[in-house]
């Protein structure tokens, strides 16, 4: 893949869910490109698509048409264990519950999806040692979700999103259940690891917080209604 | 040549106040005789008795006191002296009977009822001569007109029918509790699986297959199982100590009422690990068969 190839791109996606008798559209085609080291926020209204756009740009949910290409890759209909793989592999989602498994330490949560992937014990632990460090987490490996702070669960959940070294990082409403300070704290480190080269999308209806991001992507009604660059992004 | 004689120093039982004698179980002589009771030795002035534990115990006699029997109440009877104090063998037969038990000689009962030659049943010991039961059955049905006799193994398989159909009963029971239980526990982990279907949807977002999150689901069946039926073994374990416990005291037999071998606790945890192992199957089926955004209820 060159500079020029897109990470991932969204072609003419349309995606109808049925609500009762209803069939609620939840985007009407949809495109959008993003390309490696991007840091893009998807920004708009409850109810707008950005949601559904990200868990489609994930391999989370299929589109009723259209195509999502990963790395050239078209990933819009691939299997369960397909769309699985891809994403313990190639894409870490970060949502606005923390979703830690409770019987686990932080540093085990982080293993998991090591775990999954076949990584050795000692290699898993020592990444997920460095993982925590590098999120401010590194005294606290021990530490069950219970006995963390809100902020704390969630850079332990970016800490696990990052585990097997994503080409892309989906973050639906990371900042939701987390005080202003916690959050910006949070856009700091998604800032952080765009700065070492991941690309990062974030989808909030927080506008303020979208300027973080170097491309703010506006949406309503299921549509893109706005794609424009932050000159100066907040840091 | 076929030897026959008769229960230890010929003697019978009586019931105190009622005049049976009839025994088929080995009881204990907890007592220390101080003179043996002797076949065909002619009957000294005070004659030893056997008595019962239970008179020992609610009238505080000893083996050497000296008591007067009598059959009925208000009659003069005789001076007896208690040799030996006899527990009762462990007989379900036994539990709820309630009355005192002597043994005396054959002649004392006798005299005792004014019940002369009168011998309802009594008990017939083979020598080791290699005859066989079979064969001194039919000889002594064959010569002793009036009599039956009936083999100690017969008398006992028939004397168990009520307990042959109560442990029948015990059985069904066990069959009841264990479904109960399967069901229960099949609820049970269904809730508790249903609790995490949030965590278990953020694990598959997070890449991991269905086959290792059901596998998660069901290896955690299997541990809840498995700790659960051992310590339900071990509450059981205690429950038969105080079921034991109460019962022995209330019926004053040594029986054991309830018993919890390693083989019924090997069966109950075998028996738990596999219904945890299906009810984990079965909730994981439902669970990773549901895309993971349905779990997260959107």
């Amino acid at each position: 893949m060159t500079a020029t190839t897109p990470l991932i791109e969204a072609r003419n996606l349309v995606r109808r869910y049925r609500t009762g008798a209803t069939d609620v559209a939840a985007l009407r085609g949809v495109s959008l490109t993003i390309m490696p080291g991007e840091f893009v926020a998807i920004v708009g209204a409850s109810g707008s698509g950005k949601s559904t756009m990200l868990h489609l740009l994930g391999a989370v949910d299929a589109p009723d048409s259209g195509q999502v290409l990963l790395e050239g890759r078209d990933i819009s209909q691939l299997s369960d264990a397909d769309a699985t793989r891809l994403r313990l592999l190639r894409i870490g989602l970060v949502f606005q519950r923390f979703y830690l498994m409770p019987t686990l330490s932080a540093l085990e949560n982080v293993e998991l999806p090591m775990a999954e992937a076949g990584a050795s014990t000692t290699v898993r632990r020592e990444r997920a040692k460095s993982l925590l460090s590098f999120v401010g987490l590194g005294e606290r490996t021990d530490h069950r979700p219970s006995q963390l702070s809100g902020g704390e669960q969630q850079r332990v959940a970016v800490a696990r999103a990052l585990a097997n070294k994503p080409a892309l990082l989906l973050a639906d409403e990371p900042t939701g259940e987390l005080d202003a300070a916690t959050g910006a704290a949070l856009i700091a480190l998604l800032q952080q690891l765009n700065r070492d080269g991941l690309t990062c999308v974030l989808v909030t209806h927080d506008a303020a917080l979208a300027r973080s991001a170097q491309r703010v992507v506006t949406m309503r009604d299921g549509q893109i209604v706005s794609d424009e660059r932050v000159a100066e992004p907040v840091a | 040549m076929i030897l026959l004689r008769f229960a230890p120093a010929l003697v019978a039982l009586l019931a105190v106040g009622f005049p049976v004698a009839t025994h088929a179980q080995t009881d204990t002589v907890i007592g220390t005789p101080t003179a043996p009771l002797v076949p065909g030795r002619a009957a000294p002035a005070v004659r030893g008795i056997a008595i019962d534990e239970r008179i020992a115990d609610d009238h505080g006699v000893v083996v050497g006191d000296t008591l007067r029997l009598a059959a009925e109440a208000g009659t003069r009877g005789e001076l007896v002296r208690v040799d030996a104090i006899v527990r009762r063998a462990a007989d379900p037969s036994e539990v709820a009977r309630s009355e005192y038990r002597v043994r005396l000689h054959l002649d004392q009962l006798q005299r005792l009822t004014g019940s002369e030659d009168r011998v309802d049943r009594f008990a017939v010991a083979l020598r080791d001569s290699g005859e066989s039961v079979d064969s001194a059955l039919a000889r002594i049905n064959h010569v002793a007109f009036g009599f039956r006799a009936h083999a100690s193994r017969d008398v006992a398989v028939e004397s168990s029918r009520t307990f042959q159909v109560v442990d029948r009963f015990h059985r069904a029971i066990g069959g009841i509790t264990i479904v109960a239980s399967a069901v229960f526990l099949l609820c049970i982990l269904l809730l508790k699986v249903e609790e995490r279907r949030r965590a278990i949807a953020a694990l598959r977002l997070a890449g991991l297959s269905r086959r290792t999150v059901a596998l998660s689901v069901i290896a955690e069946a299997a541990v809840i199982s498995v700790v659960g039926s051992v310590i339900g073994a071990g509450l059981g374990w205690v429950v038969t100590l105080a079921v034991n416990a109460h019962y022995q005291r209330l019926f004053r037999t040594p029986l054991t009422f309830a018993v919890l071998t390693p083989g019924i606790t090997l069966f109950a945890v075998t028996l738990s690990l596999l219904l945890g192992i299906v009810a984990g199957a079965l909730a994981a089926w439902r669970l990773v068969r549901t895309p993971p955004l349905v779990l997260l209820g959107r």
